[in-house]
């Protein structure tokens, strides 16, 4: 696994905090706020990638994120934490877009190809049969289980994090994780 | 795993329990669920974003305006036909324009104490704005007596700062009305000043509209 999100999100950078690159946009700085882009654009575009979307819409939703944060920015309560509050303008985005019935179809086949060096016939067959089961399972859930169970088993947040960040109670998320785990219990027995 | 709460490999998973504390059995379990997990984040993408997202997003807001609390003030000051009847902070404004526009037919309280305004035309349609702060939904409507309690009226957060808005077109009189979030759960609205009993434990918020053309 990749270095777990929150590492980014809770602890700013030593050259400049959050708070005072939010601070040079505000009073100005548009330029400034190409820090907080680049800071934060991977997080958020490899989460709205995780929620199902296909690069296009991926990148669509995270430079509608950005662009919103920006125009709204002086209505960011705590400046210090703006990558949280820019994380959940993008969760939104991405809550609605997955509801939407106009969305275009998004599933794990969009995402790339495990890496491997030279797989057997039997090994790529498994895969590929691990990838059909997994993809069925994450389509039952609702986006807000999906979600709940990415921040929480894929990016390995805390809950408390992903609480402060979705602004829901804990015991809610476990329920919602505790439901997208049950969805992929069928897929324990490989495992097992 | 059954769903129980308490199923310790469930604790374990949620953080709350150590694999030391599980059971032979249950650390069997445990064991497979991390590999599992494993094997699903190994299927999740963890690509970068395109180099010309950022190009993009300094673009986009080098044609939009700053952002600034005055801007956005102005915004809201020049929104046509506000009507604010679940005001989260109420002003003396908001205050002075409910007086004027809902004294008509003795409906408010007596000393304004219903933080409400109200703008409408002679076709005697009232446009309502409701409000609701509630920052961990997916969404939000409002729905009532004029909508046979639908809740098809839905509400927007575009900013997601979780104060979430709308606004009603609504007929002169009395309405009972909830907020309805999440598509499941019924709120009352807790800056309403009166409510009315529904017969299931639960209180409507009263609106009460005048004609504002009379």
């Amino acid at each position: 696994m990749s270095e777990p999100a929150y590492v980014r999100l809770m602890e700013p950078p030593p050259e400049q905090s959050d708070a005072e690159v939010v601070r040079q946009v505000l009073a100005g700085d548009r330029d400034a706020y190409r820090v907080l882009v680049r800071r934060y654009g991977d997080l958020l575009y490899r989460h709205a990638l995780r929620m199902g979307g296909s690069p296009d819409v991926a990148s669509e939703l995270v430079q509608r994120a950005l662009v919103r944060g920006y125009q709204r920015l002086d209505g960011c309560r705590d400046p210090e934490r703006v990558g949280a509050w820019l994380f959940r303008i993008l969760s939104n985005l991405a809550l609605d877009h997955v509801r939407s019935p106009r969305r275009r179809d998004l599933a794990l086949d969009a995402l790339p190809d495990l890496p491997a060096g030279a797989p057997t016939p039997e090994a790529e067959t498994a895969r590929t049969e691990f990838r059909e089961r997994l993809e069925g399972a994450l389509a039952r859930l609702t986006p807000e289980q999906r979600e709940a169970f990415v921040l929480k088993h894929v990016e390995g947040l805390r809950y408390e994090e992903i609480g402060a960040m979705m602004g829901v109670s804990v015991p809610a998320l476990k329920m919602r994780v505790q439901r997208a785990r049950e969805a992929l219990r069928e897929l324990l027995e490989v495992y097992a | 795993m059954n769903g129980d709460a308490k199923d310790p490999v469930s604790r374990y998973l949620d953080g709350d329990l150590s694999r030391e504390a599980l059971a032979p059995g249950e650390r069997d379990e445990a064991e497979a669920w991390d590999r599992l997990l494993e094997g699903v984040r190994a299927q999740m993408p963890a690509a970068s974003a395109p180099r010309w997202l950022e190009q993009r997003v300094m673009a986009e807001i080098g044609r939009a305006p700053a952002p600034s609390p005055l801007r956005r003030l102005w915004t809201w000051l020049t929104r046509p036909l506000p009507l604010r009847v679940s005001p989260l902070a109420a002003g003396l404004a908001a205050a002075a324009v409910a007086a004027l526009a809902l004294v008509g037919e003795g409906l408010l309280p007596a000393r304004g104490g219903d933080p409400a305004s109200a703008s409408g035309t002679a076709t005697a349609t009232v446009f309502v704005q409701f409000v609701l702060e509630a920052p961990g939904a997916r969404s939000v409507a409002v729905g009532g007596d004029f909508d046979g309690w639908q809740g098809s009226h839905t509400l927007d957060d575009p900013d997601g700062d979780g104060v979430w808005t709308g606004r009603v077109p609504l007929r002169p009189g009395v309405h009972a009305y909830m907020f309805l979030v999440d598509g499941a759960e019924w709120v009352t609205d807790p800056h309403a000043q009166r409510w009315s009993d529904d017969g299931f434990g639960n209180r409507n918020a009263l609106l009460a509209l005048t004609d504002p053309s009379v």
